[in-house]
């Protein structure tokens, strides 16, 4: 729990929860309007002037107050009660203290403060510049380490020039420690100007000289830091906003920088970003090569020939896409960028400055259990050599949430000489090649990663090939049931590629709540039940006489079911199925977890089904499947022997 | 450089009182020896003024110091730009984990009484340990404390608004040496270039910085012998650890630089 909130903090519009304001009535007469007040004290015995406090979402709201005891100056004493771990009113203590009128910092270098704890701790986060709004000129230390003791804190201003009217006087977050909450308290909040505070310079994009290579249009954040030594000799580095910097391109055609520090790549050349805080040159800069234009593929990709029926798809224009949430979740960490453009006529996803993106599909999430095969292709102008591009597959399970114990996922890699330069390439693989992905019932995300900065996708839809193949997990066994050995003579078969079956009134009965599909596993007929909660096999009009027989066999094969039941249903002597109260006598065996993705051979005897007293009318024969109406079984050799 | 006069004084002390006047007698002085450290940058400070003091000396030349002093140009140079500049490094060196260095009037110049200044910007950081200061030009035929030492300039790294002035002597050396301290209310002596100075008479030592007279040292204030009748030889130097301020942290920034605008001596 230690600097984790810093970008929830930042820029999080939050609800004003606490607000506090001290009356101080001040003659308006007089005033230069366009000035902002010069009031250097932020909490002395109390709120100075204007001054409000607001708690982070999230935190726990009633861990700051002010107290009147235990001041280190004064009567009065701000003090933070850090929450333990998993706290049910909040996971850590952070609030920010603000001036919505803003001041005039400029005559000010630092802001300093007095600190204690109940033990020895390091504060994650404490600063100023945080406004709840624009945030423009956040300024801040973390891990800052205090004792029970009471002791001067410094936050130097990295430019004080630029806080003309500041509204961000203070802020903090801090979690507990080991999971433990504590309590610290802070005192004799004020800005100063102080001479032995020795600004030392700053730093930009971590103080290192970096170089990059991009096309234009690509774009990078600048990082900022300020240096500064304490009055004790001491430097200490003051995490900054970039905007206290001035930034300077040496060719601003070919990379420009705003006033933020973000830097947009233009024309090809190159170009070298550096700044200077308070006009002293500051370390580190970004050595911008810009390739210019980007390369863009000349012909489209190739054009999906899979019949649409077999298709579901994510992104072509050659079938009807799934609704998807987006194509770059931007997440955090994230540099990737993406547009849309088009190549003949082709619609195509143009990423760039990729590092890992996030396509993802959750409203609703996509079922590809009948699908076999995954297909996209891809075209990168990036040398391939040595290079790798991974392709992240993530069901989220039934509960339809990513967590929750139910999600299953997995990665490809492919490199050289798979993956070629300036050339459209087919990946076209079977689920197979996935077999982490246990659940396909409830794909939300394709996430693509690795080290290929620039890639055009296309195409990228799920297909059945009519082969099976979906794999273990997927929608189909690659290998058909075991084939029985036993006679003929010993056997009554309801289906089985070995044997004659006997008839068959129907596989699904009306009143089944599951689809039945007839497939050919390695050129063994199978049966498919899909959507399954439960379905009726009936053989009223040839009802089975299975008095001389002593077992009940079917093979099973499951990409998901939890539970798999068979219920046999005997009609009794009148030969009509009448339901309770009659002559039926019935019985229904469950499997609880079924192996997944294999042939199960169920042979049971006849003597467990208990409730089946008579056995001479066999009717029906239920199979049940969890989870209920989304569970899927293959079924193949289903008979009575001996 | 022809004499200067020390007029009417207004400079903030130490005690608070930043509008404190000072009324000096009026003195004529005139130049006898000085460097301003003109020449071309990496160049060595000249060698007709200035002599160097190597290695460790015993026992980190007495103080338990833990810098190697060297006279290569990564240590003492000058920028090219009018001044010197003696710089501390992290680096092991002859087995010590700092290097530095000192550099001497010994046996190039000396002198009893007059006016010795330097206009310097101090390093700073924990464990550092600069100091513009003489000895006793006799200090090979009676030893010290005997020869007496004038630090016209020393401070601790680890307050850097703090400069002290002292005498040691037979009697009152190390840490019973006659000692007193100029505190800048709100600023450093790092950040900004001060003239540290002594004026040194048969019968007193004034202490100056900025010209403003904040110690004065008669022999009455001694605990020993008086010593400075003798001629004494000048010292620039920025030691690194030892018992006078400690030893450097992790923390301590290096490399850290002394940069000398010039050193004058009147008589």
């Amino acid at each position: 729990m230690k600097t984790n909130y810093i970008n929830n903090l930042i820029g999080t519009a939050i609800a004003a929860l606490m607000v506090f304001s001290v009356g101080c009535e001040r003659p308006i007469d007089g005033l230069e309007p366009a000035q902002f007040p010069v009031e250097p004290n932020v909490f002395i015995d109390g709120f100075s002037a204007g001054l409000e406090y607001a708690a982070f979402g999230g935190s726990d709201v009633s861990a700051f107050e002010v107290v009147d005891e235990g001041a280190y100056k004064g009567t009065s004493v701000m003090r933070f009660a850090v929450p333990d771990f998993d706290n049910a009113s909040g996971a850590y203590a952070g609030g920010a203290f603000f001036v919505p009128g803003g001041r005039d910092l400029s005559g000010f270098n630092v802001l300093t403060f007095w600190a204690k704890a109940s033990k020895s701790a390091n504060i994650d986060i404490l600063g100023f510049g945080n406004d709840l709004g624009e945030n423009r000129f956040v300024t801040t230390i973390t891990n800052t380490p205090v004792t029970t003791n009471w002791q001067k804190y410094y936050i130097p201003i990295p430019d004080p020039s630029k806080l003309t009217q500041e509204k961000g006087m203070f802020y903090y977050s801090e979690g507990p420690e080991d999971g433990r909450g504590y309590t610290f308290w802070i005192d004799e909040v004020k800005f100063e100007n102080l001479g032995t505070i020795a600004p030392r310079g700053g730093g930009i994009f971590n103080g290192v000289d970096s170089t990059v290579t991009a096309e234009s249009g690509a774009e990078f954040a600048a990082n900022a830091y300020g240096l500064f030594n304490l009055p004790n000799g001491v430097d200490m580095r003051v995490e900054a906003s970039a905007a206290f910097f001035e930034f300077f391109s040496s060719n601003p055609s070919v990379a420009s920088v705003d006033a933020n520090g973000l830097v947009t790549v233009g024309d090809e050349g190159e170009a070298t970003i550096t700044a200077t805080l308070a006009g002293r040159a500051a370390t580190g800069s970004l050595a911008v090569t810009s390739t210019g234009a980007p390369v863009v593929p000349r012909v489209a990709a190739p054009t999906p020939t899979e019949d649409p029926a077999d298709v579901i798809s994510i992104y072509s224009n050659a079938y009807t896409n799934e609704p998807i949430d987006f194509l770059n979740g931007y997440w955090e960490f994230s540099t990737t960028l993406s547009e849309e453009i088009q190549i003949a006529g082709d619609d195509v996803v143009r990423y760039s400055q990729l590092n890992f993106v996030g396509i993802q599909f959750t409203a609703p999430t996509i079922d590809i259990s009948d699908m076999t095969r995954f297909h996209m292709d891809i075209w990168t102008p990036d040398q391939t050599a040595g290079a790798s591009f991974k392709i992240l597959l993530v069901d989220i399970g039934p509960d339809g949430t990513f967590g929750g114990n139910d999600d299953s996922s997995h990665e490809i890699t492919l490199s050289s000489p798979t993956l070629q330069s300036e050339t459209w390439l087919s990946i076209d693989l079977p689920l197979t090649s996935f077999p982490g992905l246990t659940g396909r019932g409830n794909l939300a995300q394709i996430v693509l990663s690795g080290d290929l900065p620039n890639v055009y996708v296309d195409n990228i839809y799920f297909y059945d090939d009519g082969q099976g193949g979906g794999g273990p997990a997927g929608g189909a066994p690659e290998a058909a049931a075991p084939t029985p050995t036993l006679p003929a003579a010993d056997v009554i078969s309801l289906f089985s590629d070995a044997y004659t079956d006997v008839p068959v009134d129907v596989f699904i009965t009306g009143w089944s709540e599951a689809s039945l599909a007839d497939t050919t596993i390695a050129g063994n007929a199978a049966k498919i039940y899909s959507d399954l909660n439960f379905v009726g096999i009936e053989t009223i009009a040839n009802q089975i006489d299975a008095t001389g027989m002593s077992h009940f066999h079917i093979d099973m094969w499951t990409p998901n079911a939890t539970s798999f039941g068979i219920k046999l249903v005997d009609a009794g002597a009148n030969g009509v199925i009448e339901g309770a109260g009659s002559d039926d006598v019935e019985h229904q065996i469950d499997f609880i977890a079924p192996n997944q993705g294999e042939w199960i051979s169920y042979d049971i005897p006849l003597s467990d089904f208990t409730g089946l007293t008579t056995r001479a009318n066999l009717a029906q024969y239920i199979l049940v499947g969890q989870p209920s109406g989304t569970s899927k079984i293959y079924i193949d050799n289903m008979y009575f022997h001996k | 450089m022809g004499p200067i006069a020390l007029a009417l004084l207004a400079l903030g002390l130490n005690s608070c009182q930043p509008e404190e006047t000072q009324q000096l007698p009026e003195r004529n002085w005139s130049l006898t020896w000085s460097d301003d450290f003109d020449g071309a940058a990496g160049a060595a400070p000249d060698p007709t003024k200035w002599t160097y003091d190597q290695g460790t000396g015993e026992n980190g030349w007495g103080n338990q110091e833990l810098q190697y002093y060297t006279d290569r140009p990564e240590n003492v140079a000058l920028d090219g730009e009018g001044n010197l500049v003696i710089t501390a490094l992290r680096e092991t060196f002859g087995g010590m984990p700092f290097t530095s260095a000192r550099i001497t009037t010994k046996g190039l110049f000396a002198q009893r009484y007059g006016r010795f200044e330097a206009r310097l910007k101090t390093p700073f950081g924990p464990g550092l340990w600069p100091a513009f200061w003489m000895l006793g030009d006799n200090i090979d035929d009676v030893s010290w404390p005997q020869c007496g030492e004038i630090d016209i300039m020393e401070m601790r790294g680890q307050q850097p608004n703090i400069t002290l002035g002292s005498l040691h002597g037979p009697g009152y050396s190390g840490g019973s040496s006659i000692t007193g301290s100029y505190a800048l209310e709100n600023g450093r002596f790092d950040t900004e270039y001060h003239l540290y100075a002594v004026e040194w008479f048969e019968d007193r030592i004034d202490f100056f910085i900025d010209d403003f007279l904040y110690q004065r040292i008669t022999p009455e204030d001694v605990t020993g012998e008086w010593v400075y009748d003798e001629p004494f030889f000048l010292l620039l130097n920025v030691a690194v650890g030892g018992t006078f301020v400690g030893f450097p942290t992790s923390q301590t920034p290096f490399p850290q630089q002394m940069i000398v605008d010039y050193v004058r001596v009147y008589q």
